[in-house]
């Protein structure tokens, strides 16, 4: 659990030129659940579009393991709001978006990816969901296609966005008892981006938090304590 | 039925304009997908006239500075008007989509400033240039009466490459228009793939501008679309039913425009308006039998 998996060296975040949070100096422990805390504007979906190489970042780097055995696969699990309803994708469609990673330029996909792609779906008990229209399912339905997708990369850092906003309180327990399942079966690396403090006590291992340009980590016991947590948003407040 | 019979016949007269209409009326649909799922609808309302004025441009242009003359111009129109056409469309695409990824400013009010600019040079060329006048009236009008061999087969060379180019690379166009930040994740260059679809849009609105002209070029690459959207189940159907509109329309507003004495592009967007009724009533009928179905169930 200890060994450094990711690491970030002196990471300046943002965009365009304009830092969102600099000098991040941190380790992602191989097989950990991180979870990424802050305010709105903190900078933590950047942290994490960033890691993604979704937006390059302003300085610094980031250090991945060197041998492909061992490389860094991420599994990209949005926020659902962001997906337009106009595209007439089901949730099959959306999981077998996962394989395309794999799979030349105008090539087909092989019946072999397909299956593995109805596994995945069946792994997060979204089969179901794979005849249905994306745009039609709830949060927690689209979330569990998504993390179906992620899968279907073949990853092995799962990185979540907010999975659990706009997500009723049964299926954010069901959705957060599932992706803990299947870190522990799995052996996932899994940093996910939330405001839920009751869900990071019960399910993370360790926290990355970010506000008012500081950077405070440690495990869930360390820093989730009343004082620390007074400490914090008094800071916040202030 | 006589009248069809006629327009189906091998030695009808006007068959390659069936032709074309039909060409572009497949053609068209296929990449207003794109357009209409990426919300870029005023994207194909501008572009077709945009299209037309570098149509005007590159006819004029050698005219005012006397390299080309009026009684010579016939021989070398159509490489000047497609050149014309192609540069501005494709210059036109990859500018707006540049603009577009900076997101900075309004796409709107953008698009409709290109609109109306493009619209207006075009009528100004028209008034200085008496040659053009009323070859570019009937582009303009969408008159689709003489279209050569040679314009047909280039038509159906361009537009072919283009189906095909889309046919195989639907995967990757539709992952980085539909998720572009997973796309990044996995790899793809969606910088490469932007291009690539804004280059197919831009030869589609080019080449169906020059045969069908802009109005007619814009009712085929987003009412069909519009249409089909409604009643598709998935992407492929959206495809098939947008085409097999775009396709029908072009045949029946052909006999139409004949049986009648209309001009053929604008009776082939009526039609389209019709069709685009039609399927909103169809959508609201439909709408309001499910809630009573539901009703009655529960």
């Amino acid at each position: 659990m200890n060994d450094s998996f990711i690491t970030l060296d002196n990471l300046a975040i943002g965009y365009g030129n304009v830092p969102v949070f600099s000098n991040i100096s941190l380790s992602i422990a191989r097989g950990s659940f991180t979870a990424i805390l802050g305010s709105n504007g903190s900078g933590k979906s950047t942290l994490l579009k960033t890691l993604l190489g979704i937006q390059p970042p302003l300085a610094g780097h980031i250090h991945f393991p060197k041998s492909n055995d061992d490389s860094a696969v991420f599994g990209y699990v949005p926020q659902t709001i962001q997906f337009d309803p106009l595209y007439l994708l089901t949730g099959f469609d959306v999981a077998l978006m996962g394989v395309y990673q794999r799979i030349g330029p105008g090539r087909f996909v092989s019946k072999a990816e397909r299956t593995f792609v109805y596994e995945c779906l069946r792994a997060t008990d979204a089969e179901k969901f794979s005849t249905k229209q994306f745009s039609d399912l709830s949060g927690g339905q689209k979330q569990r296609v998504l993390i179906a997708r992620a899968l279907a990369v073949k990853s092995n850092v799962l990185v979540l966005d907010e999975p659990t906003a706009g997500v009723d309180a049964a299926a954010t327990h069901s959705l957060m008892e599932f992706i803990s399942q299947i870190h522990e079966e799995r052996k996932l690396t899994i940093l996910l981006v939330t405001h839920d403090l009751p869900l990071v006590r019960k399910h993370v291992q360790q926290i990355i938090w970010l506000h008012q340009g500081k950077l405070l980590t440690g495990t869930v016991a360390e820093l989730l304590t009343p004082e620390r947590m007074a400490e914090i948003f008094e800071m916040e407040m202030n | 039925m006589d009248t069809l019979r006629e327009i189906f016949a091998p030695d009808f007269l006007l068959r390659n304009s069936l032709y074309i209409s039909v060409l572009i009326g497949v053609a068209c649909p296929l990449v207003g997908v794109f357009l209409v799922l990426r919300r870029l609808v005023f994207m194909g309302v501008a572009l077709p006239q945009i299209s037309s004025t570098g149509v005007a441009v590159s006819l004029s242009i050698p005219m005012w500075f006397g390299i080309l003359q009026p009684e010579h111009a016939a021989s070398i129109e159509h490489a000047l008007a497609f050149t014309g056409s192609i540069v501005f469309s494709l210059a036109a695409v990859l500018t707006l989509a540049f603009l577009e990824r900076r997101g900075r400013g309004s796409p709107e009010g953008r698009l409709g400033t290109a609109y109306a600019v493009a619209t207006a040079i075009s009528i100004l060329l028209l008034s200085k240039n008496r040659y053009a006048e009323v070859g570019w009236l009937d582009l303009l009008k969408g008159e689709i009466i003489t279209v050569s061999t040679f314009d047909l087969t280039l038509t159906a060379f361009v537009l072919g490459l283009v189906l095909a180019v889309l046919g195989l690379f639907q995967k990757e166009l539709l992952l980085v228009s539909f998720d572009r930040a997973m796309a990044i994740t996995l790899g793809k260059n969606v910088v490469f793939w932007d291009v690539l679809l804004y280059l197919l849009i831009g030869l589609t609105v080019s080449m169906a501008v020059l045969s069908v002209g802009p109005l007619v070029a814009f009712g085929f690459l987003l009412i069909p679309a519009l249409i089909a959207h409604s009643f598709a189940r998935n992407m492929r159907q959206f495809a098939f039913i947008a085409s097999a509109i775009g396709g029908a329309s072009a045949v029946i507003g052909f006999w139409i425009a004949y049986r009648w004495d209309y001009p053929v592009g604008p009776t082939d967007v009526a039609l389209l308006g019709v069709g685009y009724a039609i399927g909103i009533c169809a959508v609201k009928t439909r709408n309001l039998l499910g809630h009573r179905k539901k009703a009655l169930v529960s």
